[in-house]
């Protein structure tokens, strides 16, 4: 009890921590820095112990965002739990969370939280936050240098096609200053289906519930209104290559694509959050917005954290999830699970900048580092 | 990955139509089953192991009619003929109907993809039948056997070449080459008249209609090659010769006697390298644009497939906690599959006519 | 004249159009081989073929191993079943009355059954195996479902090259007084072995380059392949194509290259076997006066 106390005070502190360290972007000083100020603030603030595992073979598969991260995480795991195996697969969040239902795998990925019905069916299964993953809009505008400002109701337009140019004049009356091109603007979506349409419909229904909350609404594979000449992509990849072939395009990417997407020529935009403020990326950015929702994300890790009424908050973030049933058949498969997991999220291991910036990816703020320890506890 | 014919695969020497072996195998084998043990063992194991098609067919269909039938239940003929692929509100409600628990506003129908599938193929077929035929004649009448090997085997690489390389190569290399120098040349000169119009208007960046039929046609070319190439082996020497000595040209004879002495047989090897087309799935899922809901305005535009919907949504249907989605890819795989065993089985009858071609072609991947 | 001045221009254009017909097969196939090469060779590393994967870098070897268990596997399951039907459709098969091949039923079957999509056959055995069985990703369903692929192909490549068999080998055999079983096994199923064996090479090519089956069947996995056959993952190589090739890193694409080149040089290898056992063969056949 006093230990979730004293993890609540240092929440600001470990903010502002994460945001410098992630501007810094994982140098090694910087690495540094967050294991002092961890073990520095109090012994809460690494309120987990990494269990001893059994010798034990895991599974992993599900999200395709979250599965560069997991090649990062389980060889350096390994390297201090030789004993444990790990198999990682990138199938996608839905084949994570069908297999971790059914037992195929022991851990599945993703980037979406379970819904209701998945709940009803498999009541066993734990959606356990691991990381902040964030969302940028890119687009293809030769020669445009500034952060083209966008929201919800002018980027739910354009994938209905009722905005179909660039210099459309909601989109210049949004960017004083820029001078926006007389171009077609291509629409791209994800053909598969994929948890980053799942955060990026959410965005559009929350901005625009009148519109597209109602007609569309959000999902992994959402109805895309038939618009001429929009595009549909396979994967993060076929998004900003698709994007790269195409000038004018739109596409919504995960945020371990940026330097792939702006090394194409590409950019991304300021997108409105709940507040009214425009904002770009940045870790402070993503930092402020995951702040707001620390609060309010419930023991069970299921929450939306799009579009929060935050000041300086980017409005696309999401928690990453481990899909873990907490009846595992094997006492010592549940202890790996807890070990791995346990492991994933401490500020001093999986957590840290070390492996989280090489995905662009944000750490879990104590709170939430506290009820997923508590959720891990549950795997038995 | 494809397969040639069983004959273009090597064994070029025309197999002898329904060969009186056949005749002496099945006498023989009536000694055989009288003969008890080792034989009739062995005789036994052959005869499950010919019988395991059987059941693997009969198994297939019956286990994708019990997963579609929710779907089935729930959205009827619409399935066929609507055009929205709608998981519905997969985080909302759930409710009933006949029954069968969904989303709220869970409905599919597959009538764009259909008309993609068919599309796809068509263009397909289209191109590689005269394309087949011309390098068939070019790699058996006046060539060289030091040349015509060679090129030969490199027919049969092309057909042993893995989807996902042609998809790979589809999606970089040859769709961003034809949309950047083909495509707007054709685009801007197809006079804008009914039926080209359909080549005219926006094209794209190279994923889409035009490339993946593009891609299926290389696909299958080596399949139909390689099979006319054989059979024109199998067409005797007399009557071409007879036809040289008439006077006739190389491509008198070719039309007037090589073509039809096979024309069954190239009817059957098309519809054949068809099935294949229409079964296409991790290329077509990397060049269409994989979309679910629309059918393309011109044949530039992205398009989707069933083969190429099944593999790119099957994950985002297990989202759907009441099984629906399943069901409903259970059910379109149904559809897929009546299409394709409906193509082979008149396949077949064609060939059984024409009795020329005795081994199986064709495979999708 | 005019009309044979027009007959020779058509015959002209007609050598011109199957010659650019043929250029039209062969040109794309140099195309795409030379691509596949141009984009491997600058950053190959032979290490790739002894390292494992680690997530989307290190090597391929783990991939490797993966895919020639599959071959064997399938080797094994399909070879043994196939090449057993084959024989049972081509020579055991009771006949029909007027004469007529009997079977006609397990062969249109067999026919029918290669041309269902490979991703119809995965979903399949994805969800009674892998799912229904609770086999998971593993070895088994994916044999299985390869299996199921190419033992029509090798059923109907063994029937067609024991049909090729001369009837006078059996007239031969059936003189010189040996029991059917025994002219079965020491000259009908060993003059046709370059055929059966060529079928099967080729039905390896195929389950080499097999993406939509093995993704919801196989599953994947860095480690090497493991002695089990349910519950554990196996790595093939068209995985790293289809999917690494969609990655943010440079390391992923240059696997993804990596691998597409391995796969060539596999089904090439694979291919020109097949065509070397045909062609000699055939010269022998040709040599024995057939």
């Amino acid at each position: 009890m006093t230990r979730k106390t004293r993890g609540k005070r240092l929440v600001p502190v470990f903010v502002l921590a994460a945001g410098l360290v992630a501007a810094a972007c994982g140098s090694s000083t910087a690495s540094s820095s967050t294991s002092t100020t961890g073990s520095g603030g109090t012994s809460a603030a690494t309120p987990l112990s990494v269990e001893k595992p059994p010798a034990a073979t895991l599974s992993e598969t599900g999200s395709t965002l979250l599965y560069p991260l997991w090649n990062i995480w389980a060889p350096a795991y390994q390297q201090k739990f030789p004993q444990v195996s790990i198999n990682t697969a990138g199938t996608g969040s839905g084949t994570g969370i069908s297999d971790a239902a059914n037992g195929t795998v022991d851990i599945g990925s993703s980037d979406a939280y379970l819904s209701h019905s998945q709940l009803s069916s498999d009541p066993t299964l734990l959606n356990i936050p691991l990381a902040i993953s964030v969302q940028v809009i890119a687009y293809n505008l030769p020669g445009m240098t500034a952060h083209v400002k966008l929201n919800g109701t002018i980027l739910s337009e354009i994938y209905q096609g009722k905005i179909t140019n660039w210099n459309n004049p909601a989109i210049t009356a949004m960017n004083p200053g820029v001078t926006m091109p007389s171009m077609p603007i291509v629409a791209l979506h994800r053909s598969d289906g994929s948890g980053d349409t799942f955060i990026f419909t959410q965005y559009l229904s929350k901005q625009n519930p009148s519109g597209w909350g109602n007609s569309i609404s959000y999902g992994t594979t959402v109805q895309w209104p038939s618009v001429p000449g929009a595009l549909a992509e396979n994967g993060n990849g076929g998004m900003v290559s698709g994007c790269k072939h195409t000038p004018g395009c739109i596409a919504y990417v995960g945020i371990s694509y940026l330097s792939q997407l702006l090394g194409d020529g590409l950019n991304y935009g300021q997108l409105q959050n709940g507040n009214g403020n425009f904002e770009l990326p940045t870790p402070t950015a993503v930092a402020a917005e995951a702040n707001y929702f620390t609060a309010k994300t419930p023991a069970n890790g299921t929450i939306s954290m799009v579009n929060g009424p935050v000041s300086g908050g980017y409005p696309i973030i999401n928690y990453e999830y481990a899909i873990v049933n907490s009846h595992q058949q094997s006492a010592s498969t549940a202890t790996a699970i807890r070990s791995l997991l346990e492991w994933a999220i401490s500020p001093t291991y999986g957590n840290s900048s070390q492996y989280l910036s090489q995905v662009a990816f944000q750490p879990l703020p104590p709170q939430v580092i506290s009820q997923s320890t508590k959720q891990i506890a549950a795997v038995k | 990955m494809t397969v040639v014919g069983g004959d273009a695969g090597g064994l070029s020497a025309s197999p002898p139509p329904n060969s009186v072996s056949r005749l002496v195998g099945s006498g023989r084998a009536d000694d055989a089953s009288r003969s008890p043990g080792r034989s009739g063992l062995f005789r036994g194991a052959a005869r499950v192991a010919a019988t395991l098609p059987l059941l693997a067919l009969a198994g297939t269909i019956t286990i994708l009619t019990v997963k579609a039938l929710p779907s089935i239940r729930v959205n009827g003929l619409h399935f066929l003929t609507g055009s929205a692929w709608k998981p519905g509100s997969t985080y909302g409600a759930t409710v009933r109907t006949n029954g069968v628990e969904h989303p709220l506003g869970a409905s599919y129908g597959i009538w764009p993809l259909i008309v993609g599938t068919l599309q796809t193929s068509a263009i397909a077929v289209v191109l590689a039948v005269p394309i087949s035929i011309g390098a068939a004649f070019a790699l058996t009448e006046r060539m060289p056997t030091w040349l015509s090997r060679p090129l030969s085997l490199a027919v049969e690489i092309l057909a042993g070449i893995p989807s996902v390389i042609l998809g790979l190569w589809g999606v970089l290399t040859l769709g961003p080459f034809l949309a950047q120098h083909v495509y707007p040349l054709v685009a801007d000169h197809v006079p804008d008249v009914p039926v080209l119009r359909y080549f005219r208007g926006p094209t794209g960046h190279g994923e889409g209609l035009a490339t993946s039929g593009l891609v299926l046609t290389l696909m299958i070319v080596p399949i139909i090659t390689a099979t006319t190439r054989d059979l024109f082996r199998q067409v005797p020497t007399l009557p071409k010769e007879g036809a040289t000595a008439l006077g006739m040209t190389d491509a008198e004879t070719a039309r007037r006697v090589t073509v039809p002495w096979v024309r069954t047989g190239i009817v059957g090897a098309t519809v054949l390298g068809l099935g294949r087309a229409l079964g296409e799935t991790i290329a077509v899922a990397m060049i269409s644009g994989a979309a679910l809901n629309s059918v393309s305005a011109n044949i530039y535009g992205t398009m989707g497939t069933i083969a190429a919907a099944i593999v790119t949504q099957l994950d985002s249907a297990y989202t759907d906690g009441t099984g629906f989605a399943i069901s409903a890819l259970a059910e379109a795989a149904l559809v897929l599959a009546v299409i394709t065993v409906g193509v082979n089985l008149i396949a077949r009858l064609v060939i059984s006519r024409s009795g020329r071609l005795t081994a199986p072609v064709g495979r999708s991947g | 004249m005019d009309r044979n001045r027009g007959r020779r221009l058509w015959e002209l254009a007609f050598r011109l159009g199957a010659i650019l017909a043929l250029a039209l097969v062969v040109g794309p196939a140099a195309w795409l081989l030379v691509g596949v090469v141009a984009k491997a060779a600058p950053h190959w590393r032979w290490s790739v073929l002894f390292t494992p994967t680690t997530g989307a870098s290190g090597g391929l070897a783990n991939a490797i191993t993966g895919t020639v268990v599959l071959m064997a596997g399938v080797l094994i399951v399909a070879g043994t079943l196939g090449v057993l039907g084959g024989i049972y459709l081509a020579e055991l098969a009771p006949a029909r009355r007027g004469g007529k091949q009997g079977s006609s039923v397990l062969r249109l079957a067999t026919d029918v059954l290669s041309g269902v999509p490979s991703i119809t056959l995965g979903f399949v055995v994805y969800i009674a195996l892998v799912l229904g069985l609770h086999w998971g990703f593993s070895l088994a369903p994916a044999v299985v479902v390869l299996s199921v692929m190419v033992i029509p192909y090798i059923a109907r490549s063994t029937e067609s090259a024991l049909a090729q068999v001369p009837t006078g080998y059996r007239e031969g055999a059936e003189a010189l007084g040996m029991s059917p079983g025994y002219a079965l096994r020491k000259i009908v199923v060993r003059t046709a072995l370059p055929g059966i064996v060529t079928g099967l090479l080729i039905a390896l090519a195929i389950s080499s380059g097999e993406t939509a089956p093995l993704l919801y069947t196989a599953g994947f996995t860095n480690s090497f392949p493991q002695p089990h056959l349910i519950h554990t993952p196996v790595a093939y190589l068209t995985y790293p194509v289809w999917t690494f090739y969609n990655y943010p890193s440079n390391e992923a694409h240059t696997l993804a290259n990596d691998a597409a080149l391995i796969l060539v040089v596999l089904v090439l290898i694979l291919l020109i076997g097949a065509r070397l056992i045909t062609n000699r063969a055939e010269r022998y056949s040709e040599g024995t006066g057939r």
